[in-house]
């Protein structure tokens, strides 16, 4: 077969390209060097390269905002420097537990979140695959995912009261209906070449779904639960702050009623870093789940 | 002759108003017989093609095989399509396994064997734990048939494989199938809008009007070429006629807006 040897060379295109490129122009006063520009359109820059640009410029937006902040452009009451969040960060890991509300948003998120997906996942399947369950559910989803969460908060105590029941409820309210969408618009996508194969396999509806469609929208899937896990915590603040006495949202609360504003921006802070976290997390599992890509 | 295979009895096929395929007379294919669709794009040799494969239904008539109607699909008719024909989680022999995986009627040491029996046959035997994004456009089309084959197809149902890939892989491709095909007996239905790929590989070559596809000629290329086909047959002035004629018959089915 003619097609065999040069077959693997396939996926390194595009690398050198930029290279000479650049190279041409260099010609004349140095044609040793070949330096790729930082500002090459839609080119790639080299890992090391971006990491350094990427925690230097956030290093950079840090000291701008510790000497505005030091020299006085800007009341601290408000506006107080970084180096102040961070101590009040240290305290309050100290002397007021804050790692355990931060466990116990964590908790929260999580549990809803994993309801959710439970729930989701199956459902939209099911929609996309039986236009019957789509065209059933479809109008009642595409409603109450429009509805603001906020919105929802005095419904939810009135049924759940106070206790950990409505928080879970409101997270679940905000990320099941975005989900199961979400989830839905993956089946849809799943190339219909893939199920026909299988069809002609000989494979019943539950092992197409089973083997190969849940198969091939897996990593769109997990893509999905990463994105919807951040909104999660979006509706925690708001569920903490109307009605608990725990969590990183009661604390940025409470913190709130004394003027507090290095406590109320470290918990605001705190609340990134996990998600930041959590997120890189789940893009290493991605990448590790789905090498083949 | 041998006796009629798969027939089509006043087969056709309406999406809405519009008519897609229109078969009226009785068509038949032989047995082992390569037969390649050929017609103008998108005129509805695909869908008839789906047909056999139990894909889509006929709006009207019935196609037969061996005598009964065809339903939905099953591991008798197999698809291989131009493009998503493998499956990229499957590592290359993992996705050869996969014909049989749904086949309770031979044991796990066959599978195994006849894994690496159809890898071999399709050259890929060395590629077996790369993942198709690994593997060249030829090569995932290769792991398509060797899965087809695996599944053990009678009938092989082939829409465009070939179509996305270059001048030189598809005639090395081309070589292979027609072996293949000769060695294994198979039946292939082979759609193509690609003339010298439809003299090249048939044995008999049927020619699509554009939208309905209607039947416009059948050419019998089995007769005028032999069953032998080598490259070097591509050069020889028989299949130089054989083309010209075709695209004659093509240009004349696509019609008036072609002028």
């Amino acid at each position: 077969m003619s097609d065999a040897p040069g077959a693997l060379a396939d996926g390194t295109r595009g690398e050198g390209k930029a290279v000479m490129a650049e190279g041409a122009v260099a010609v004349g006063s140095r044609p040793a060097r070949r330096r790729p520009s930082r500002f090459g359109f839609r080119k790639p820059l080299p890992r090391g390269l971006e990491l350094s640009i990427a925690l230097g410029a956030s290093l950079g937006l840090l000291l701008l905002w510790e000497a505005v902040a030091r020299f006085g452009y800007v009341n601290t009451l408000f506006f107080p420097a970084p180096s102040d969040v961070a101590a009040a960060m240290v305290h309050m890991f100290r002397d007021q537990d804050l790692a355990w509300h931060a466990a116990v948003s964590t908790a929260r998120v999580w549990s809803a979140f994993l309801i959710a997906a439970v729930m989701a996942i199956p459902m939209g399947i099911l929609m996309s695959s039986y236009r019957v369950i789509g065209a059933a559910s479809e109008p009642v989803i595409d409603f109450i995912r429009y509805l603001p969460v906020p919105a929802l908060v005095p419904l939810a105590i009135i049924w759940f009261g106070v206790g950990e029941e409505t928080k879970i409820f409101l997270l679940w309210l905000g990320t099941f209906f975005q989900l199961v969408l979400l989830v839905a618009d993956d089946m849809r996508r799943v190339p219909q070449e893939y199920v026909e194969i299988t069809q002609t396999l000989g494979a019943s509806h539950y092992q197409i779904l089973r083997d190969v469609a849940f198969r091939a929208m897996l990593p769109s899937l997990v893509d999905n639960l990463r994105v919807t896990l951040g909104w999660c915590w979006t509706y925690l603040i708001i569920a903490e702050i109307v009605a608990a006495s725990s969590g990183i949202g009661f604390v940025i609360w409470a913190a709130r009623r004394y003027m507090k504003t290095p406590e109320v921006m470290a918990g605001v802070v705190l609340i990134g870093i996990i998600g930041l976290a959590s997120d890189q997390i789940l893009r290493a599992v991605h990448r590790r789940m789905f090498r083949y890509l | 002759m041998t006796a009629p295979y798969l027939v089509f009895d006043g087969v056709t096929k309406h999406f809405g108003p519009i008519a897609v395929v229109d078969v009226p007379f009785d068509y038949r294919i032989e047995k082992n017989q390569f037969v390649v669709f050929l017609g103008p794009s998108g005129c509805g040799k695909t869908t008839l093609m789906r047909m056999i494969g139990g894909l889509d239904e006929p709006s009207g008539g019935e196609i037969r095989l061996e005598g009964a109607p065809v339903g939905p699909p099953d591991r008798r008719r197999g698809m291989v399509f131009q493009s998503y024909s493998s499956f990229p989680w499957l590592t290359v022999a993992e996705n050869v396994a996969f014909g049989m995986k749904y086949r309770s009627d031979i044991g796990e040491e066959e599978k195994l064997a006849r894994r690496d029996r159809y890898l071999d046959l399709v050259g890929l035997y060395e590629f077996s734990d790369a993942y198709p994004a690994r593997v060249s456009g030829g090569m995932r089309q290769r792991i398509a048939i060797a899965r087809t084959l695996a599944a053990g197809s009678d009938v092989l149902l082939m829409d465009e494989p070939f179509g996305a890939l270059d001048a030189q892989r598809r005639e090395g491709l081309q070589v292979q199938l027609r072996r293949i095909q000769k060695r294994d007996a198979k039946t292939i239905v082979f759609v193509t809008h690609d003339v010298e790929e439809a003299v090249f590989l048939a044995d008999k070559v049927v020619v699509f009007t554009k939208r309905p596809a209607r039947i416009a000629a059948e050419v019998d290329v089995a007769e005028r070429l032999g069953a032998d086909r080598t490259l070097e047959l591509r050069e020889s002035p028989e299949f130089f006629a054989l083309r010209n004629e075709l695209l004659h018959l093509l240009r004349e089915a696509a019609g008036d807006d072609e002028r």
